[in-house]
């Protein structure tokens, strides 16, 4: 396989971080802002929102997953992929609306759920957002390190210690304004390496020839558009984590603040658009090596396109491939640094430690401190090469289970905080046991899930259909959803434990948090959350505590 | 279906993406220029 030389390898990562920290100081400022720091000014222009949206939800491993799908499932495993991914980004839009209409100045979605619910249900999903970022910086680390130890001389840990090094010093100044800024130019770099590297691939193999020779070669399945095994294995399970995914990132939520907001819908569907062109295209590479014949390098999925950039590019375009995967993972790194660090400094130090009257200089320096730290830990996590899945499973699963309580607390007056806390522990709980059949998955016990899981496919489907079209869509597509679903659940879908679990924590929080809720006799008004929900800088009034004798906070 | 359509089905992808690096540049140049002529920051 060609390798760079250890010379180029460092040329073209000193030249990408150098020339990032160069934009980054454009917007240094001596004193700043803690607001800025976390979510900019609220009225971030449309080429640079929809261009950092899309930068951020590439990360490295969309394009070895991408292209493995491709791989594994043929002609439409990359669709499986990239659509249900950029999707995520569609889907969170309409909610998106909703967040901004009742906290315009917010600047974590944690945050709200404070000034909706209080401690509890705040402190269930900031900690499941801190897991996911710090798990997504570890991910981009090591995909760094075995970049550089795939494409040249040097070793894993240079590769991390380099990425998170560069990344840190551009970032750690400026915090979620830097993270933006060079959004752009690492998204540009992107999709230059992709306009350039796929056609170059593409006719290196032969050009349309290679379907003349290669579409005989593979099995029935993979040459359908409509492989069962495809959406089953792919695209289900990945298109019920789409709400969950969406929900649970703090990345996208501060991009959400962060827009202009009568530039969000332009933004989301272009940042839709370019995230699946983008994933979609490199997922193509995968379908080809199939059609070529290609065997993965180790029989490691994750070697193919670093296999596929080494044997058929120029050493130029290795360069470029380099420079692609190196912007996404660093615009992804960037953007959970600025995730965590808002994470820590609002609803950790602002709402709990400062009790809703922070210091905006110690405010800062915390959320300094904690790009440090996050960056140390993830680092050192990436050395060791944790199981990355198992953790992913355990966030993913939370992340799951507070969908629901989540977008039905911003709508609906009478969930409470006990009926989210409830939910979110249930959900997870169930979840548990039916992603590790803790109990045999037989009889009146797999029937019980099935149900569970039918109920969960019903709220997927009715929530993506509220958020465009409004409750009584909702209700309908949702009941319909899980009529239709109901009975192939039955007998069925014990067999496959990822899709009855991720649904199975849709439907039972999603139960436990209607009952609860109707047991007890509360309302909300919801015009106390932008009551409760102000900027820091220069707050002299205790923001949080302002609308708490009219807005009963149930803790 | 014929090798056209599945050739056009691997490289569309990367035009559309071009298509929408072109969009953005256009409208961060405009941006730039009313942040210029406002005094405002860009983000």
């Amino acid at each position: 396989m060609f390798q760079l030389s250890t010379f180029t390898v460092l040329l073209l990562l000193f030249c990408f971080y150098g020339l990032t920290f160069l934009v980054s100081l454009r917007v240094g400022r001596k004193d700043e802002n803690v607001d800025g720091y976390m979510v900019s000014n609220n009225s971030i222009g449309f080429g640079m929102s929809a261009a950092s949206m899309t930068a951020t939800w590439i990360w490295a491993a969309s394009f070895y997953a991408a292209a493995s799908a491709g791989y594994k499932f043929g002609i439409s495993g990359a669709l499986h992929y990239g659509f249900w991914g950029a999707l995520m980004i569609l889907f969170i839009y309409p909610f998106g609306r909703r967040f901004r209409q009742l906290a315009p100045k917010a600047h974590t979605l944690a945050e709200i759920m404070h000034a909706r619910h209080g401690r509890s249900s705040q402190m269930i999903l900031a900690g499941s957002n801190i897991v996911g970022s710090l798990i997504s910086l570890m991910v981009n680390f090591t995909a760094a390190g075995a970049l550089v130890a795939v494409l040249s001389p040097l070793s894993f840990t240079h590769g991390v210690l380099i990425a998170g090094v560069g990344i840190l010093t551009y970032t750690i100044w400026s915090g979620f304004r830097s993270s933006v800024l060079t959004d752009f130019g690492q998204l540009f770099a992107m999709i230059f390496a992709a306009v350039v590297i796929i056609p170059i691939i593409f006719f290196q193999l032969g050009g349309p020839e290679i379907f003349a020779q290669g579409m005989p070669r593979i099995t029935p399945e993979q040459a359908s558009f409509y492989s069962k095994t495809a959406i089953l294995e792919q695209g289900a399970p990945y298109f019920v984590a789409v709400l969950a995914y969406a929900i649970g990132n703090q990345t996208i939520a501060q991009r959400l603040f962060a827009v202009r907001e009568d530039l969000m819908k332009s933004t989301f569907v272009t940042a839709t658009i370019g995230y699946a062109s983008i994933v979609i295209g490199l997922g193509m590479l995968g379908f080809l090596a199939l059609l070529a014949g290609i065997e993965p390098q180790d029989g490691d999925l994750n070697n193919l396109i670093p296999q596929m950039a080494s044997t058929y590019l120029p050493p130029f375009a290795v360069g470029l491939f380099f420079i692609m995967v190196i912007g996404s993972l660093s615009s992804t790194a960037d953007s959970d640094l600025s995730a965590l660090s808002a994470l820590v400094m609002t609803d950790v130090y602002g709402k709990n430690i400062a009790k809703g009257k922070p210091n905006p200089k110690t405010m800062l320096f915390v959320g300094r401190l904690t790009m440090v730290l996050a960056t140390m830990l993830a680092m050192i996590f990436a050395s060791m090469k944790l199981d990355i899945l198992t953790m992913l499973i355990f966030v993913g699963a939370l992340w799951g289970a507070i969908v629901f309580p989540v977008i039905a607390s911003l709508y609906w007056q009478r969930i409470t905080n006990a009926a989210f806390t409830s939910a979110a522990i249930a959900g997870f709980v169930m979840f548990l046991v039916a992603r590790f059949e803790l109990l045999q998955m037989q009889g009146a016990v797999a029937l019980f899930f099935e149900l569970c899981a039918s109920i969960g496919g019903g709220v997927v489907i009715g929530l993506m259909a509220f958020g465009f079209f409004g409750k009584r869509v909702g209700f309908v597509m949702g009941g319909l959803a899980f009529l239709i679903l109901a009975p192939f659940a039955f007998g069925f879908l014990r067999d496959y434990p990822v899709l009855l679990s991720s649904l199975t924590a849709y439907g039972v929080s999603t139960v436990v948090c209607v009952l609860v809720s109707l047991l007890a006799n509360e309302t909300f008004d919801f015009d106390c959350i932008n009551e409760r929900v102000v900027a820091f800088h220069h707050n002299v009034e205790p923001a949080t505590e302002k609308g708490a004798t009219p807005c009963p906070v149930s803790l | 279906m014929s090798s056209f359509a599945l050739t056009l089905y691997v490289l569309i992808w990367p035009a559309i993406a071009g298509a929408v690096m072109l969009t953005l540049c256009v409208s961060l140049w405009r941006d730039m220029r009313k942040a210029k002529r406002e005094g405002t920051d860009l983000v």
